[in-house]
């Protein structure tokens, strides 16, 4: 094991979760793969996803990378989530490599997300 | 240690016991020499290393002469396993051991294996247990050695060594046991057990890291690993490290005058601990809840991942598997060895207890593990919505 497996963000985003739970009658994604499981929730006003929550079952660094999704994106335009990318989800937790894998459910979840969103959108515009 | 951490991992290393300090200190002063030395000074560090033999030797019930010193119960069950089966290769190819057992004994039959030997990985029951008539319908023809584990370092399983080498003596199987987490803890009298090969390491029972012993019993023997003096009869070449050596001795005589009073503590401290947390929902014991060794508990809990629990456990200092297995992300081979799935292999948390522990560490311990199954629940999907 190494001297420190979790850095602080690690430790802050694991401890201090801001962003547990769901938003009824929000936009949900659900991924559950390599033993990992997300799902976030996203209420949506305009394009702006106003209130973002997740729930997660998975090792502290999926844990954190879930709710610093939630920081980094809640009160944004979805538009943005296509500027999501693991890469500094694995350097801003220094996700080990060997979870790299994990990350990406983390990804996948997003992604699922982003897609549920759209559907949301045109739907509302129709 | 940091006075905030709660230390509950005695299964992987002992704080040294303050005698053993002194003794060690005193030594390191004052009998730093040369025991092979043939001089005054060398002869005072003989004569410190032949004291601990003869603490170590009484805590065994055995001879000073079929003790050697080594580096620990690695080097030990190295030495044992490698150098018996090497010495019987005459005699047969075939060898068994159990899927239970500690890497350092698991990864030395492998290399066997690959060196032409056949190994037999006996599965054991729920409990950990190999009954000894599973051992004996393994036992073939060919078969020069047997080894298991006394205690079982994950889930606390006190093996049958008796029972288990009475069917070797029978059959004429040279017998090992990695006693790491027996010997000091619990009674080993190896004048009446049935056992050919015993490893042991200090720094389980309050003495020192970077010291232990192979018990090899009369009439038995191994070829050397190691080459290069004339030392412990050429079977293990190699200057001793009279302090450690020392640090042994006392931590031996140590744990013969405390052992009925630590097992009585750590089987009060065990059963606080199921009281407490016995109630969780999903809550359930890896290995023997009844007959175990006292000082080690592994539960696991539905719906809650092990190496999360484990950091929301903090300030508590537990394990979550082997801790010389804990950079693995893999689920413990033990527990899976026991029938529990992989997901249930994840969530176990082994509580390992020791002569400092305290009624008060184990509240804390309780309080904790309940605040954090509860936590990371709360945290968990669902389902899919």
């Amino acid at each position: 094991m190494s001297e420190n497996p979790y850095n602080l963000a690690v430790r802050d985003c694991f401890a201090n979760p801001l962003h547990i739970g769901d938003v009824i009658g929000g936009v949900t994604a659900y991924f559950d793969d390599q033993g990992m499981r997300i799902r976030f929730s996203a209420g949506i006003v305009d394009r702006l996803m106003v209130e973002l929550r997740f729930r997660a079952w998975g090792c502290p660094h999926v844990i954190a990378a879930a709710e610093l999704f939630c920081r980094q994106f809640e009160g944004r335009d979805a538009q943005d989530l296509e500027q999501f990318e693991t890469g500094s989800i694995m350097h801003d937790l220094a996700v080990p490599a060997e979870k790299t894998g994990r990350i990406l459910v983390l990804e996948d979840t997003v992604r699922s997300l982003r897609a549920a969103i759209n559907d949301h959108l045109i739907i509302k515009q129709d | 240690m940091a006075s905030d951490l709660i230390y509950l991992d005695y299964a992987a290393t002992t704080p040294l016991h303050p005698d053993v300090a002194e003794r060690m200190r005193q030594v390191q002063s004052e009998a730093y020499f040369n025991p092979a030395s043939n001089h005054a000074a060398g002869r005072l560090s003989l004569a410190v290393v032949n004291n601990a033999a003869a603490e170590l030797a009484k805590l065994l019930n055995v001879s000073l002469a079929t003790l050697l010193w080594t580096s620990g119960a690695t080097e030990s069950n190295n030495m044992a396993i490698l150098g018996a089966a090497k010495q019987r290769e005459h005699r047969g190819k075939h060898l068994i051991t159990m899927r239970t057992e500690h890497k350092a004994v698991v990864d030395v039959f492998r290399f066997l294996e690959k060196q032409g030997f056949e190994v037999t990985w006996l599965a054991p029951d729920s409990d950990g247990q190999l009954p000894p008539d599973r051992l004996e319908a393994a036992l073939r023809d060919d078969t020069q050695l047997v080894s298991v584990m006394h205690i079982n370092n994950e889930i606390g399983t006190v093996q049958d060594v008796a029972g288990i080498g009475s069917v070797c003596r029978k059959h004429g199987v040279t017998f090992h046991v990695d006693g790491a987490q027996a010997a000091g803890k619990i009674a080993v009298d190896l004048a009446a057990l049935p056992v050919d090969l015993y490893s042991l390491t200090a720094h389980k029972f309050y003495g020192p890291k970077g010291v232990g012993s192979l018990y090899v019993a009369d009439g038995i023997s191994i070829e050397p690993l190691m080459f290069g003096g004339s030392q412990q009869r050429r079977m293990r070449p190699g200057t001793l490290a009279v302090d450690l050596i020392a640090g042994l001795g006392e931590a031996a005589s140590v744990a013969r005058r405390k052992m009925v009073g630590d097992l009585s503590h750590l089987s009060a401290l065990k059963q606080q601990l199921i009281r407490g947390l016995q109630d969780i929902d999903g809550l359930y014991i890896n290995g023997p809840s009844e007959d175990g060794y006292p000082g080690i508990l592994n539960v696991g809990v539905e719906d809650v991942e092990g190496e999360s629990l484990l950091l929301a456990l903090e300030p508590l200092c537990v394990a979550t598997g082997s801790a010389c297995n804990s950079q693995s992300l893999e689920s413990s081979y033990v527990l899976r060895a026991i029938g529990r799935s992989d997901l249930e292999a994840q969530s176990a948390i082994r509580f390992s207890l020791g002569r400092l522990t305290t009624p008060d560490d184990i509240e804390t311990a309780i309080s904790l593990y309940c605040q954090a199954v509860k936590k990371l629940r709360s945290m968990k999907p669902g389902s899919v919505l």
